[in-house]
């Protein structure tokens, strides 16, 4: 057994390293693969292209339209705390903020919490919500797809062999009256998974009511993105068009749950039976719902949600 | 006496551990050192069909690999209870971590790739996982020749029931039949994991005939013991020695794997390693808390006092009985509770599973009993109307009381600590919306044991106090220097500590039963009382004064009246020593007597018939509800002990302020799950949640202060173990009173509670009738010999 190790400075030539070496798998930040490995899940690969040196994966930038260019090496802890995420994609800055422990969150990146494929990955909820579309390339070609579009399954993404790396991420700017928010059932108020997740993005027509609540708006549009109840991050359609056009209130948002908690099909495991799994979509749903909406009408909900969410009446 | 104790200092291993600099046993190394690794069974009940090591041993890289070929042909009994384990499985595997060979190579890498050249076939057998159908007629066998196990003479054993004790005064049954009021329940706690953050470490190295054990053990000298009888070694040639601990709680207390790698040592002929991985931590260890089914039936008079109580207590033992045959008495101890009851019949048995083996983790069988006897209580207490704190306040014992056996209590602080901790966590006052309080009582025993001492002042003027003590992290030992320092007129900082080596320190128990400042305190005591005594008779020649005029304080002997007249330590050391002496002292002091009590009526009498200075405590838990996901988060707890005389507040205190949130994790998310198969479905940190930072409460801790006659150095108790026994308790009663739903399952995880909210109870069977009256005499197990309750009778609302 060889094993084979990369650490590249240009994304050439990581690019090239993927390209003439098949079982080489790229690893920035290693909080999945090495924690991965050391429980035994799946070896280390016999090779491995360090990509943490790059600087065409790092750094992030404002883009003209307002979109939010964001590099696949762009850690947890930055997203939690940046003052654009914060208050333009705040469901991004929600999960970003209870990813892990602080070491993870400094550590660990959106490149790879996205290509890691895991139906339990925080940041990808709110990206799709928030229409975000990824960078694939390969040595010889370069494309866009929907974040929505590069998990399969478990583990397994849209990218073909050789097109491994993921560059950068789009995050349009969100239009003006809308809030999001994800919020996570959490069992410890720390260093947790997701049982189950929901990221909930809200765009309000009319005006806030008076003390800064959404009482006498109308939801415009809504999107739904659910975490750990499927073998990807799904959205909740059925649930999303419900909303459209009602006023954002409790009974509307429990409505939505129930519809989101229909859709799903939650597995029964060590974390939590599929029955409770179930019940639980629909709060965090509704729950999520209410923080969105809550934003989107000018009324602060800390990140992360999932904390201000913990007995919250919705 | 007092210059010393009760004032904060710094502990000496300190800084070492603060600083990233302290050695575990993990980071030591030896020359030529190979790496040990265990093959375990994988599968929980079998029949080894064939076993062949020749291709592994062959392997590149490969010095060793032996099986129970290759160490003496017999069973061990390592608390000296049950003979009833091999070393390496011979023929049957009884549980997923048990191991069946071991390997020494040069590299971790090459010891893994021989662990998998092993061939080895299994014939699966079938499983024994529910301890109550263990019990049953025809239940497979986790032991099938169990009647031929050597054991101790007081075990009462049949079947799959390994050891079973009782705790029986007056006549319950009649009182029972007398009581106006009867309340039923049902408890079942799930198994719970110690969890130490350094996992299991050994590394154990030849020299001649003699072999030094390098091991992460809370109990040297018992490892000491057992390697010897497991290898048929004398014990002299045998040396354990203890790194830094990176914590126990009673998971390293016990023998465990210091003979495997010491035999493994030997046939590599180099020294050898071994560092347990996580999953090794959780599923081979044997020293988990036990999984338990606690039935109680209690019966009122109408003004709310308790008459009589019976209880049935089933504790799942896994698959060897190591010290588990002692707790069952323990958990009948506690499920009469702090409570002055003049009629009880507790039974308690201990059931072999196909799971790992339990033990004595941290206060064993204290904090699910508690929290089932607490949670009971606050039902007793509802149903005759009473406030919880009122109700208790009723029967608590005080002094003059009779224990379960007739002990005689001495003043003590349980009703001063149930009144203090109901006024720190504010009971009765206005709670913002969501939140709710819970209260536990709870009592706990000390442990009187051998220990000894050495303290030696050198010319220098600087102390050395040599113990056979073991440092768990919870800095008891460090604290021995305050004792020494009290008694020398000398700051604990004067003096070091040589400790955990076999060959030097005297026999001590080790870091268990919360026994350290208790016994090797009074030890120590005694052992500078001899060098005081030497340093006044130095001291008044030196000084021309009376001994009864000498005082020792910051470092010095001086005349009361004149400080002119005086002389350092160090002087009188010198002096000493110029004059042929020197200033050397032994102690291990007397030990404590266990109070007069009546055990005629108990079987499996194993030592705990009577609470030797029992502590007295109770925690009440201000907590946060989340109604719709049954998430509880625990905002306040105030913690308020009885543990005598506090001689190290700023360590009690962190025994306390610990025990509390370990005792968090219990309460709400700790907790084995097993699958069907037998094999644990959680053996990672990820599912196994121990609470974080972040899940600390505000934790406020106060002490009642009630010295012992008979306790410890100046009238000390244990301070070890109690505060994890009764937080889930006050938990439990926060989350009924939140909700209205009682969660008699434990760990009361989201799920549990959101199920207990929706139906009433979480839906454990409760006993479906009386619970059968215990046979009085020693050996008859109850009626039918199977657990005396009925199946289900749905709940009890």
């Amino acid at each position: 057994m060889s094993h084979r190790w990369a650490a590249p400075t240009a994304l050439a030539d990581a690019l090239g390293v993927l390209a003439t070496d098949p079982g080489a798998r790229p690893v920035a930040g290693g909080t999945d693969l090495v924690v991965g490995s050391r429980q035994g899940r799946r070896p280390l690969p016999d090779s491995i292209v360090a990509i943490d040196r790059i600087p065409e994966l790092a750094g992030q930038r404002a883009d003209p339209d307002g979109s939010l260019v964001l590099g696949a090496l762009t850690s947890h802890a930055w997203l939690a705390s940046a003052d654009a995420v914060v208050s333009s994609w705040t469901a991004l800055a929600d999960a970003a903020a209870i990813v892990g422990s602080p070491a993870t969150r400094g550590t660990g990146t959106l490149g790879g919490n996205i290509m890691n494929a895991s139906p339990a990955a925080e940041t990808v909820g709110p990206l799709i919500v928030a229409g975000a579309v990824a960078t694939l390339v390969s040595s010889t070609a370069k494309r866009q797809l929907a974040v929505a579009e590069v998990a399969t399954g478990p583990g397994r993404t849209a990218a073909t062999a050789g097109e491994l790396l993921l560059t950068e991420v789009r995050v349009p700017a969100p239009p003006e009256g809308s809030g999001s928010a994800y919020v996570r059932l959490e069992y410890r108020a720390a260093m947790e998974i997701a049982v189950v997740g929901a990221t909930a993005f809200v765009a309000l027509d009319g005006s806030a009511g008076g003390d800064g609540s959404a009482a006498r708006a109308t939801i415009r549009e809504a999107r739904i993105a659910l975490t750990a109840v499927a073998p990807t991050i799904i959205r909740a359609t059925a649930a999303e068009e419900r909303l459209a056009g009602r006023s954002p209130d409790a009974a509307a948002f429990a409505a939505a749950g129930q519809a989101a908690a229909a859709a799903a099909s939650p597995i029964s495991d060590v974390r939590a039976s599929a029955e409770y799994r179930r019940a639980m979509i629909e709060v965090v749903v509704a729950r999520a719902l209410s923080a969105a909406a809550r934003r989107a009408a000018g009324e602060d909900v800390p990140v992360p949600a999932s904390r201000w969410a913990h007995g919250q009446e919705v | 006496m007092t210059a010393t104790i009760e004032r904060p200092f710094p502990r000496a291993d300190g800084p070492a551990k603060a600083t990233g600099q302290a050695d575990y046993t993990g980071d030591l190394t030896a020359p030529g050192m190979a790496h040990g690794r265990f093959l375990v069974a994988g599968r929980a009940h079998a029949r080894i069909r064939r076993l062949d090591v020749t291709a592994a041993r062959t392997r590149p890289g490969v010095f060793a690999v032996i099986t129970a070929a290759d160490v003496p042909d017999r069973l061990y009994a390592s608390s000296g209870f049950v003979a009833d384990r091999p070393l390496f499985a011979r023929n049957v595997v009884r549980y997923e971590g048990e191991v069946v060979a071991a390997v020494a190579a040069a590299t971790p890498e090459a010891a893994d790739a021989a662990l998998r050249a092993i061939e080895i076939e299994y014939e699966d057998l079938p499983l024994v996982l529910d301890v109550e159908r263990a019990l049953q007629p025809g239940s497979p066998l986790v032991h099938e020749n169990w009647a031929g196990y050597e054991k101790d003479g007081e075990i009462v054993a049949e079947g799959n029931m390994a050891a079973r004790s009782t705790i029986v005064k007056g006549d319950a049954t009649a009182a029972l039949g007398a009581a106006d009021v009867v309340v039923r329940e049902r408890y079942v706690a799930d198994m719970i994991h110690p969890v130490p953050i350094e996992p299991h470490a050994i590394l154990a190295e030849w020299s001649g005939d003699r072999v030094t054990i390098h091991s992460s053990s809370q109990v040297p000298f018992a490892a000491r013991t057992m390697v010897a009888e497991t290898l048929e070694i004398p014990q002299h040639r045998v040396r354990v020695v203890v790194s830094h601990l990176g914590g126990g709680f009673g998971g390293k207390c016990d023998f465990h794997y210091e003979a495997h790698v010491a035999a493994l040592a030997r046939a590599a002929r180099r020294p050898v390693r071994v560092v347990f991985t996580r999953r090794e931590e959780f599923t081979m260890p044997d020293k988990v808390g036990h999984g338990m089914v606690v039935d109680l039936e209690t019966g009122l008079s109408s003004d709310g006092r308790i008459v009589a109580r019976r209880g049935r207590i089933l504790l799942d033992c896994g698959a060897y009985a190591a010290d588990s045959p002692v707790l069952g008495q323990i958990a009948c101890m506690e499920a009469v509770g702090p409570y002055r009851i003049p009629h009880v019949d507790l039974d308690a048995r201990l059931v072999y599973t196909n799971r790992v083996p339990s033990g004595s983790v941290r206060a064993p069988t204290g904090p699910q009993t508690c929290w089932a006897v607490e949670g009971h209580t606050d039902e007793l207490a509802a149903r005759v109307g009473l406030d919880p704190v009122e109700f208790r306040r009723r029967n608590l014992v005080t002094a003059g009381d009779e224990g379960p056996t007739r002990q005689l209590f001495e003043p003590n602080g349980a009703l001063r600590a149930l009144d203090e901790a109901a006024r720190r966590i504010g009971w009765g006052s206005p709670l913002p919306a969501g939140e709710s309080i819970g209260i536990a009582a709870g009592w706990w025993f000390s442990m009187p044991s051998a220990s000894g001492a050495f303290v030696r002042i050198d010319a220098d003027g600087r102390g050395r106090i040599v113990t056979g003590a073991q440092e768990n992290g919870t800095g008891a030992v460090m604290a021995l220097a305050m004792l020494a320092g009290d008694e020398l007129g000398m700051a604990p900082e004067d003096f070091a500590i040589v400790y955990q080596d076999t060959d030097a320190g005297p026999y001590d128990t080790g870091s268990a039963g919360s026994q350290t400042t208790f016994n090797a305190g009074r030890a120590v005591v005694e052992a500078a009382r001899e060098v005081r005594t030497k340093v006044i008779a130095a001291a008044a020649e030196m000084l021309e004064a009376a001994h009864a005029d000498l005082e020792l304080r910051d470092g010095a002997i001086s005349v009361v009246g004149s400080p002119d007249r005086r002389v350092t330590i160090g002087a009188v050391a010198t002096q000493v020593q110029d004059d042929g002496g020197l200033l050397l002292g032994a102690g291990s002091g007397t030990a404590p007597t266990k109070p007069e009590h009546d055990a005629s009526a108990c079987v499996g009498r194993l030592g705990f018939e009577a609470f030797a200075s029992p502590t007295f405590f109770c925690q009440a838990a201000r907590v946060k509800v989340d109604r719709a996901t049954g998430v509880v988060r625990v905002l306040e707890v105030a913690a308020v002990n009885d543990i005598g005389r506090v001689l190290n507040p700023r360590g009690a205190a962190g025994q306390i302020t610990g025990g509390v949130v370990q005792a968090i994790g219990t309460a709400l998310t700790e907790g084995t799950v097993y699958g069907a198969d037998g094999r644990q479905r959680n053996a990672a940190l990820l599912d196994y949640k121990l609470p974080t930072a972040a899940d600390a409460p505000t934790i406020d801790v106060g002490f009642i202060e009630a010295p012992a006659a008979n306790g410890g150095p100046y009238g000390a108790k244990g301070v070890g173990e109690p505060p994890i026994v009764p937080t889930a308790g006050a938990i439990g009663n926060a989350i009924a009173a939140a909700t209205g739903a009682r969660v008699r399952r434990l760990p009361m995880t989201p799920e549990r509670v959101w199920r207990a909210m929706r139906e009433g109870s979480d839906g454990a069977a409760d006993p479906g009738g009386p619970l059968a009256p215990a046979a009085a005499s020693a050996g008859e197990p109850a009626s039918g010999g199977a657990v005396p309750v009925g199946a289900s009778a749905g709940n009890r609302r």
